[in-house]
This record gives C-alpha cells, structure tokens and sequence, in this order.
C-alpha cells in the first residue's frame, strides 16, 4: 500500500515538471500584462528543438540549452506583434501556437523514430535515502530539481526584488509605470522572453526525459493547461506547485491505474480527466472571484501606447 | 526603436492592406524556407501554383478544403462579432461527426436521403450546439473565460470520437481498421460531377450569406454587434448579453457541427482518424482573413484550401513535409496583424534619444 | 521679476491634421503660480505634457535656464526636475504609496531610503499620508498628495497641476491651495491649467489664455487686475452669457418617488442609503454631489440597470420594490450617461446605429418584428442632426468620429425622441465647451416642459442654473432638499457637498 502511495507520488510530481515550469513562465509573463497563448507551440518548439540538439550532438547541456533557447526565441515573435506592433494578444498567441505547431511538425519529420540523449532520474544524495520523500522528491531528474529551485526564485524576484516591482508595475498600469520612468516595453520584452524560455525548458524535459524521444503530438494541451493553471493559482509561483502537482496526480493515477490494470474506470475517461478536471478548477476560481477583485494583473491584455 | 501612433481613421481600404500584407509576409516566409532547404522558391511556388490550377480536379480539391473551412470560419466569425472566443469548433466539428455518423449508421439507417439527409444535417448541427454550449453556459453564468474552455473541450471530444470508433462503433467488418461502418448510401451526400464536391459546399456558401444578413438586417444581430463593439452600452441600452452568449455560441456551435457532418458525409463515409485534423483551429485564420465578415469568409477558405492542396504537392512532387503549409498558416496571421497594424497606426522608425522634429 | 525657469519659443504641436498648438511663446518664473486657461480643446493640456515629456513638439524650442533641452519621455522631464500632476493619477492602484513611489525614485534612494525620505517630504510640505497604506484605499485629496511628494522627492522645480480640483470636495481644495502656496513660497515653479475662474483670481500670479491651439495672451500679466467677465470673454473669444433662458413652467402630476431606497453600486463602488426624493412633471430635480458619494450606483439603480437593495420606487402611478423595479421595463425612462463615449454611443458605428441603441423597439420590423429598419433610424439620425445643429456631414458618419459636445448632442436627441415621462441626464455638460454646454442646458430646460428631469452632477454652476429644486448627496445619504429660489439655504450647498451640516 505504501509503496503504491509512494509511487503514485512520484509519478505525480513527474508528470508535473512540465506544467510546473511552463505556468511560472507564464506567471512572469502575464505579471508584466502580456497574455501569451501560445505557450503550447513554444513547448513542442522546445521539444523539438531540445530533442534534435540532443541527437545531433549527443550532448545533455547542449540539448537543454537549444530547446530553452527556441522556447525563448519563439517567444519573441509574440512579444514583437504584441509589444511592437500591438497585434491582438490573444490572437497573437495562438498564432503563434499555430506557426510553433507547424515547425514542430515540419522540422520534426525526419526525426521521428530516431534516438537522442536522455536525461535520468538522478537521486540526491544521501536527501534520497529519507523515507519515502527522499524517493518522491529527490529521486527525480535535473529538471525537477531545478523546478525546485525556480519557482521559489520566481516568487523571491516578483514579490522581492525592485526588477519584481517594476515588473508587476508595468502589468498593473502601464501608463502609470511608464510616467515613473520604467521603460515598458523593454520589461514586457523581457517577461515574454523569459516566459518563453521556460516553457521551452518545459517541453525540453518532454522530450529529453519524461517520454524521451520526438513526437509531433507529446505536449498533448498541458500548456493550455498550464495557461489555466496560472489562473487557478492567482498569478503566484508558489500556489504553482499545487496547480501543477493537480495535473501531474492524475496523469499519476492514470498510469497507476494501466500499470495495475484496474479498469475501475475506462481508460478513455482517465484519459479526458485532465482536461475536464481543469475546466473544473477555472469554474471553481470564477465561482470564488465573482465577489471579490480579481488577482489578475489590471492591464493584463491591455497593449501599451505612450501617446494617448 | 519603432514609434506607433494611432491613425485618427484608419486606412481606407483596411481589409485590402491587411490581407495583401498577409499574402506578401507568407509568401515570403515561405522563400526563406525553401531557400534554407535549398529548394529554389520560385520552382516550389510554382509546384504549388500548378498543384492548385493545372485542372478542374486540382481546383476542385481545393473547394473540398474550402467546405469544412468556410463552416468554421463562420463559426469562429459568429463567436467573434461578439467578442467571444471560439477556439473549440475543433471539438464542436467532432460533435457534428459523431451525431452525424450516429443518427445514418443507428438512429435512423433505413430511412430514404429525402428524409435522412435533412436529419443528419440538424443531428450534426445539433451536436456541434450541445457541444458549443458547455463552455457557452459557464461564460454566461459563471464567467469563466471560454477562450480555455472551449480549446480544453476539443481534447476531451476527440478522446472520446477516437473511443467510439475503436470501441463500441468500431466496424465489425473492418479487420480492425479504426473506424465505423461505413454509413448508408441514402446519407451520403449528392457529389459534382467527377469531384470530390459535395452539395456541402454550396450549403456552406449559404450558409455565410445567411451570417451576412442576419447580422446585419435583424434586430439580434444588431445587439450581438452593439454588445461585440462595446459591452457597457449593451448593459446602458439593457440588452441581455448572458442570453445573446448562449444563442451565439450556439450558431458558432452549429455552423461547426455542419462542418462535421459534411466531412462524414461527403467525404470519408464513416467516423475516423481523418476528421479531426485541425479545420477548426484554421477557422480562426480564415476568420479573422476575412475580417469577421461573413461575405469574405468563402474567399478566406479558399485561399487556405489552396494552399492545402498546394503544400500537398510540394510533398509528392518535390518531397516537402506537407506541413509546410501549417507553417505558411501561422505566416499568414502574423502577416495578417502586421497589415491590420499598418492600417490603424503610423509607424516611425526612430532613435529614442534623437530629437523629435 | 528674475530670470525664466521655462522659455517656449515658437512650439507647435500636430495631431494628424489638427495642429493642437501652434507657435506657442511661454515663459515659466519660479516662485510663482502660471495659470494656464482656455476651453476644453484649446490645448492647453497637450502644452503642459510636451513640457513634461510625453509629447514631442513638432516645432520649437524648449529652454530650461537658458539652456535648449528636449524630452523623449516623462522620466527624462523629471530628471530635468519637470513633474506634471495629471487629472488622472499615475498611481498603481493595487500597490502601496511606498511601492509606488519606490517605483519612481528607488533607484536614488534605496527602498529603506525611501521610507525616510516620504516622512521627511512629507513633514517639510505638510502632506500627510500613510505610506503603508494601498492606493485604491486613499481619498482622492491624498492621491493628489501623493503625486505630490512623488514630484518633490525627485527634486521637481516646475510642477505642472492639470485641472487638480476637479476630483475634489470643496475642503480638500482649500487644503491644496494651502499646499501651492507653500510651494510658490520654496521657489517652485507652479503651471495651473484650469478652466474655473475663481481658481486662478485666488491662487494664480501670471495667466495665460490658450484658444484653438493659440496662447492669445502671451505676456504673462497680473492676475489681480481682472476681473472674471474679461477673463471668460478672453477665453472664449465672445462675450459669455452664462445665464439661460428659463421659463416657468406650471408643475404636473408626480412621476418618479423613491422612498427609502438603498443599495449598492454595481462595480463595487460606494453605496447610497435610504433615499427618499420625488420628481414632478414641468421641473428639474438635480443632485449634486462630489463624485463618489454614491450617486452612480443611485442613477443605475433608478434606471433599472441594476437592482436596488431595499425602498420602494414609484414610477408613473405604480409602485415597485426595488426587485420588482430591476425587472420592470424602464421603457419609459430617458436616460442620459455620464460616460458618453463607452456606455452612450458607440464609436465605430454610424449616427444612424446609434439610434438603434435605446430605441430598438421603435425600429422593429418585418418578419414578427425580427428585423431591423435601417431606414426609419437614418431618418431619424438626419432629424436629429438638423434640429440640434450637429456639425457632421451625413448620419451614417461615425459617432466617435465627432466632437464630444455633438457626440452629446446625438445622445441627447436620440433619448429626447423616446418621449419619456422621467428624463435623467447624467454629469450632461462635463468636459464640453461653453457653446454646447448652452445648447444642452436650454434642450433640458425644454424637456421639463413634458417630462420630469433628473439631473445629476457635480457642477455647481449648472445646478444654480437649471434647477428648480436641489438635493445634496454626501456619503450615500441625501442631506437636504433645498429650494433653488431659497438663496440663503442655496448658498450652504457648496458645505453641505464637503459633508458639512452647520
């Protein structure tokens, strides 16, 4: 019984690396009053990129690199639209899901199939040898660990740092901010970018570790999901942990449930659970927030003009 | 550093800017990614030109494309008069499917066409409304943003097509083949002459002439308007927007539903892998092509379509990835938003710290 | 008088066609307050932010101690020790004072630093404020101050206030008045752009007057010396009659009571309690309030766009609970809103459609009357253009394409064409020029004539104008109901808007 518990955790904070890291990329992203849908092509953008990096030179820090770079470099696409040229945000972004899913695929066709470098659990030591947390924690890959460090940092730079006051600033009023001497299109560039490197290191973890290999179809919505849970953890990197560890439980419960083929429930309801369950948590947070000022960033979507 | 300023009006001729700015900014992504591969871009153009107009067949594939394209544009264009934004007629265009495949295949199969067709098409339209309305009802009573809910709502609609047609709907007959039975020659829609044109395609071309007047002859039309251009008049004038989202979202649902049902109908015969290959999420480029107008959106389509076709040449003619085209797409938006922006602003190119003279 | 802080020579500024300042020659001295005047449009605000950066000048010099300069941006003005006050406060709403200003000036002074430095500030120029508390839950009078000490903790020497009293109650202005003059007494360099005359003959040492885009008075001169009917005349190139044409109109039946009635505003503002006033057919019924004292949630209340919590309301005969009001049609009710841009019309469509907005009933036709009759709201549309001198070429020109003083008068002509029996106009005049002020006020005093008019505003010139009798809203609560031919008890009105009840 323990062991079933303890290996559902695992799984669960496994399968949440992804979504974890994409949401606190977007978190960033949306404090500085972008909305960036396109979160998923940055992804596969990664994987892909990540992926391809890896076979061709067999080297791990290499591939991290080149899949977090294309994430972050996609991400430049959007904020150029968006920031420069005052595109609809919305529109904007899933363009750019459009355009990342075409080179994904387009690039992609040769390597399907083919083998990269993998990155593996690597368990800490002597953290790895506490009791089942050391198993659930600390015997994950470098991507978790890194996620650990991450998100706190996101947290300590927005909430308490001055780049993190003026970061929010900009996503709260523009204008206000820019009369305060902020330049802000300079800080909407960068949140994007950053954005977008982490959601390029999200698919990068897709594709170089969590189901290492390359497929067209391997991002599967979690970063429509990670957009929603951005929402559900009301724009803070800590409650990040929670949205994603939601996701990564029953992606968990999933495979639990194949492993020991149980078939208390069909596979293909397993399957939609995800994805219903976060429409779930976006009813549950409008239902909670109808009474009370929404946490989102005040100019969220909001483009900026200095002459108005 | 670029300077923008607003234009007082906007160009003249703002939807014309826009889509040729479109065209040019693909077109010319597309050099770069023939010449990367170190394919010459004028021979791959030219494929795709042939691939498109060399004969009555090549054209008429692209009028195949363009039929389920003009349903969900429209579907997108319905949603969008109003603001709202339907990324799920993906999921809704499945629904339309799998109650078309239903109602020909277990509901009614005996029926003759006279009687059927008329009943596959309201089945199809029903279920893309059913469907359409999910997200619809949890905008407008409980505000959840349905920009999300519609997209998550595609997934879980193509899991569960993909369990009918490899579980319970599979054909028993069909040696495994993921995929229904194939549905009753009385629901199979009348086809032109030697092409893959079905009587779907002169349906959906009335079916935007139909969007076109009711917006902008009828009184429903006029508040969904009112309401997309400016939510707080809606409210001062007291219009009922929670009931406008749910009779809009309902048309969107239904005119990607059709979609559905002409793609069973009038081209695979069955429900299977092929249906869910991504025409509503070109809907919102075809839409927003055409400028949400209804009139514009078989244009719109057709030019998506063509470039379809074009891409599937380049692939067996010059051996191109197909998905090509999928790049071109995104392309076309961004070459889309850089026109809409050259309409309503002035651009200047200028230093920060030069003087301003 | 010493030597200029500000010189502008020749500076002219163009916004497409329109040119928003033309060869504009102004000298700014220190240790005096510069009055800026002229009508809504004169472009006395466009001036005001190419000094502070946020435009660039098309033409001209700008010179700051004899010094050429240029702004690319507020940030470079400010390091210039440029600041300008806007009407609307550049404060982030959701963050504290200290943040806010930490945002400005924490790079000078450390985010420790600038704790100590607010309290200071703010001790040397008597501007109290707490910097621990949020924005959003300050009065408007400590926003200003804020921006204030945001302007004196970057060392400002030329502060530009732009229309600052217009947010105000009646006390918070004596105070900032109090505030200029003890910053005219450090040296600063203090611009006043206003459009109220009692303003500038209390506080201002040199005046200058801005008309379509022209400074007609270029010499600074002696406030002191003239008197108020040369400087309005000055402003607005004729003489002003700002008296209307009032007949008097014999009282009819009662149309609209509210007895105790009490809720809240929509968007979460502020609540209005137990209010109990009625309106008769033949007068103009105004209330007058600082703004945010819960007139807005009052207005939409009445108006049936959102539901009232508790009293009774009586409409035409029949009463209503404020549930069974919400629901009931307000077909017969006029109303025109405070924001006539976003709620009153619809910019992107054509005069014609604009119609259609409250008057949809009248265009219905066709097929069980599904459908809409573009031409009887054309007609319509031409009518109204016609009688109230809309200066537009056809009706299907777009109605964010006119002025807001035209943009008024479609709004007014469309909710005058549904013949209600109650007619509420919502702050009617804010922001218009004088012209189309006068044409609004005498369209109102005609409407009384076969409606009861409810007028709300903060505007004590138009209610002394227009009203025949006055109710003071403070703090949700109407205070008193006062006479306006009563002009001992109308004098209190300006107290009784500032919550004093002597």
């Amino acid at each position: 019984m323990i062991e079933d518990l303890t290996f559902i955790a695992q799984i669960s904070i496994k399968s949440s690396v992804a979504v974890l890291l994409a949401t606190v990329g977007g978190i960033i992203t949306e404090r500085s009053g972008v909305l960036n849908l396109g979160i998923e092509g940055m992804m596969l953008v990664g994987a892909l990129a990540g992926f391809a990096a890896g076979h061709f030179t067999q080297s791990p820090v290499v591939a991290v690199a080149a899949g977090t770079m294309a994430g972050g470099a996609l991400s430049l696409v959007h904020a150029f639209f968006t920031i420069a040229l005052r595109s609809n945000q919305v529109l904007s972004g899933l363009a750019l899901t459009i355009l990342g899913t075409g080179l994904a695929n387009f690039l992609g066709r040769p390597l399907i199939g083919q083998t990269g470098v993998r990155i593996r659990q690597l368990p800490i030591p002597y953290l790895s040898d506490i009791p089942v947390i050391g198993e659930v924690f600390f015997n994950q890959s470098p991507f978790a660990y890194a996620a650990y460090l991450l998100v706190p940092l996101a947290w300590f730079v927005l909430f308490r740092t001055r780049t993190g006051l003026v970061l929010r600033a900009v996503g709260e009023d523009a204008r206000s901010a820019d009369v305060a001497g902020v330049n802000v299109e300079l800080t909407r560039t960068l949140s994007v970018f950053v954005g977008g490197l982490f959601a390029g290191l999200a698919g990068t973890y897709l594709s170089l570790s969590y189901t290492p290999g390359w497929k067209e179809t391997m991002t599967g919505g979690q970063g429509w999901i990670a957009i929603a849970m951005i929402i559900f953890c009301t724009w803070n990197p800590l409650l990040a942990f929670f949205g994603a560890l939601l996701f990564g439980g029953l992606t968990a419960l999933q495979f639990f449930f194949q492993a020991t083929s149980m078939d208390l429930i069909p596979s293909y309801v397993l399957k939609m659970l995800p994805y219903l369950l976060t429409i779930g948590v976006l009813v549950l947070v409008s239902a909670s927030s109808r009474h009370r000022k929404s946490a989102s960033p005040a100019d969220l979507g909001v483009p900026f003009y200095r002459e108005l | 550093m670029i300077r923008v300023a607003k234009r007082k009006q906007p160009l003249r001729y703002q939807g014309a800017v826009a889509t040729f700015s479109a065209v040019a900014i693909a077109l010319v992504v597309g050099c770069v990614i023939f010449a990367a591969l170190g394919v010459n871009p004028l021979t791959a153009y030219t494929a795709m030109g042939k691939g498109v107009l060399s004969s009555v067949d090549a054209f008429s594939e692209v009028l195949v494309k363009a039929t389920p394209l003009i349903f969900t544009g429209l579907a997108v264009a319905t949603a969008a008069t109003m603001m709202l934004w339907n990324i799920g007629a993906e999921g809704q265009l499945v629904w339309g499917g799998i109650f078309a495949a239903g109602t020909a295949l277990f509901l009614f199969p005996g029926l003759d066409g006279w009687l059927l067709i008329p009943l596959v098409l309201a089945a199809s339209a029903l279920g893309g409304v059913v469907w359409s309305l999910i997200p619809a009802l949890l905008r407008a009573k409980l505000r959840v943003n349905e920009i999300l809910t519609t997209l998550l709502l595609n997934y879980v609609a193509i899991i569960y097509m993909e369990h009918l047609f490899y579980g319970p709907w599979r054909d028993p007959a069909g040696y495994g083949f993921p995929g229904t039975a194939q549905i009753p020659e009385a629901a199979q829609l009348v086809r032109f002459a030697g092409t893959r044109i079905s009587i779907g395609f002169p349906l959906a071309l009335l079916c935007a002439v139909f969007l076109y007047y009711l917006l902008k002859k009828s009184i429903w039309g006029y508040q969904v308007q009112v309401i997309g251009k400016e939510q707080r008049a809606a409210h001062y004038a007291g219009f009922n927007v929670t009931g406008k989202i749910l009779t809009v979202m309902a048309l969107s649902g239904a005119f990607a539903g059709l979609a559905g049902m002409t793609e069973v109908c009038g081209i695979h015969y069955r429900l299977q892998t092929g249906l869910a290959v991504g025409y509503g999420y070109d809907g919102i480029i075809v839409a927003w092509l055409a400028g949400l107008n209804p009139l514009a959106v078989p244009f719109a389509a057709i030019l998506l379509g063509a470039l379809f076709v074009g891409g599937e040449q380049l692939q067996s003619v010059l051996g191109l990835p197909s998905s090509i085209s999928l790049i071109l797409e995104g392309a076309l938006l961004f070459g889309l938003f850089a026109g809409q922006t050259l309409a309503r602003y002035t651009l200047t190119f200028s230093s920060r710290s030069e003087v301003p003279s | 008088m010493s030597d200029p802080v500000i010189s502008l020579r020749g500076l002219s500024k163009r916004f497409g066609p329109v040119w928003a300042n033309r060869e504009v020659d102004l000298d700014l001295f220190p240790g005096r307050v510069h009055a800026l005047l002229g009508e809504n449009g004169a472009g006395k605000s466009t001036l005001m932010s190419i000094l502070a950066g946020r435009y660039g000048a098309d033409k001209g010099t700008l010179m700051m101690h004899g010094q050429e300069v240029t702004f690319s941006s507020p940030a470079k003005a400010l390091d210039h020790g440029i600041g300008m006050v806007y009407q609307r406060f550049m404060l982030i709403e959701s963050m504290s004072v200290a943040d806010n200003l930490a945002l400005t000036v924490g790079k000078k002074y450390g985010r420790r630093g600038v704790d100590y430095e607010i309290r200071q500030t703010a001790e040397q120029y008597g501007l109290a404020v707490d910097p621990e508390k949020r924005i959003f839950e300050l009065s408007m009078g400590e926003r200003q101050r804020v921006e204030i000490i945001k302007l004196l903790m970057l060392d400002a020497e030329v502060l530009i206030f732009d229309e600052p009293t217009s947010v105000l109650t009646p006390p918070e202005v004596d105070a900032l008045f109090v505030i200029i003059d003890r910053l005219r007494g450090e040296g600063k360099t203090i611009v006043l752009i206003t459009h109220k005359l009692e303003e500038v003959l209390k506080l201002a040492d040199d005046i200058s007057i801005m008309r379509k885009g022209r400074l007609i008075i270029s010499e600074p001169i002696d406030a002191r010396q003239m008197s108020r009917q040369q400087l309005a005349r000055l402003m607005v190139g004729r003489d002003v009659v700002l008296r209307v044409d009032k007949k008097e109109v014999a009282l009819g039946e009662t149309v609209l009571a509210l007895d105790g009635f009490s809720g809240d505003s929509p968007s979460g503002g502020p609540s209005f309690n137990e209010v109990t006033f009625e309106i008769r057919k033949g007068e103009i019924f105004s209330i007058i309030g600082v703004a945010g004292n819960g007139q807005t949630g009052l207005v939409s209340a009445i108006a049936g766009l959102s539901r009232a919590g508790a009293g009774t309301i009586t409409f035409d005969g029949t009463s209503y609970t404020a549930r069974e009001w919400a629901m009931a049609s307000a077909a017969e009710i006029a109303y025109v809103p405070e924001d006539r841009y976003q709620s009153g019309s619809i910019g992107s469509m054509s005069i014609a459609e604009n119609f259609g907005l409250t008057r949809l009933q009248a265009y219905r036709s066709g097929l069980a009357g599904l459908l809409l009759d573009r031409e009887k709201m054309a007609a319509d549309g031409r009518r109204a253009i016609g009688e109230h001198n809309i200066k537009v070429e056809s009706s299907e020109a777009s109605a964010g394409s006119l002025s807001g003083g035209n943009l008024q008068k479609v709004i007014l002509a469309r909710e005058l064409t549904r013949k209600a029996k109650l007619f509420i106009a919502e702050q009617p005049t804010q922001g218009l020029d004088i012209s189309a002020t006068e044409d609004i006020w005498q369209a109102l005093l005609e409407c009384r004539e076969k409606a009861g008019v409810l007028l709300v505003t903060g505007d004590l010139k138009e209610v002394l104008s227009l009203s025949d009798r006055i109710g003071v809203i403070f703090n949700g609560r109407i205070l008193e109901i006062i006479d306006a031919h009563d002009s001992d008890r109308v004098d209190r009105v300006g107290l009784l808007m500032a919550g004093v009840r002597s």
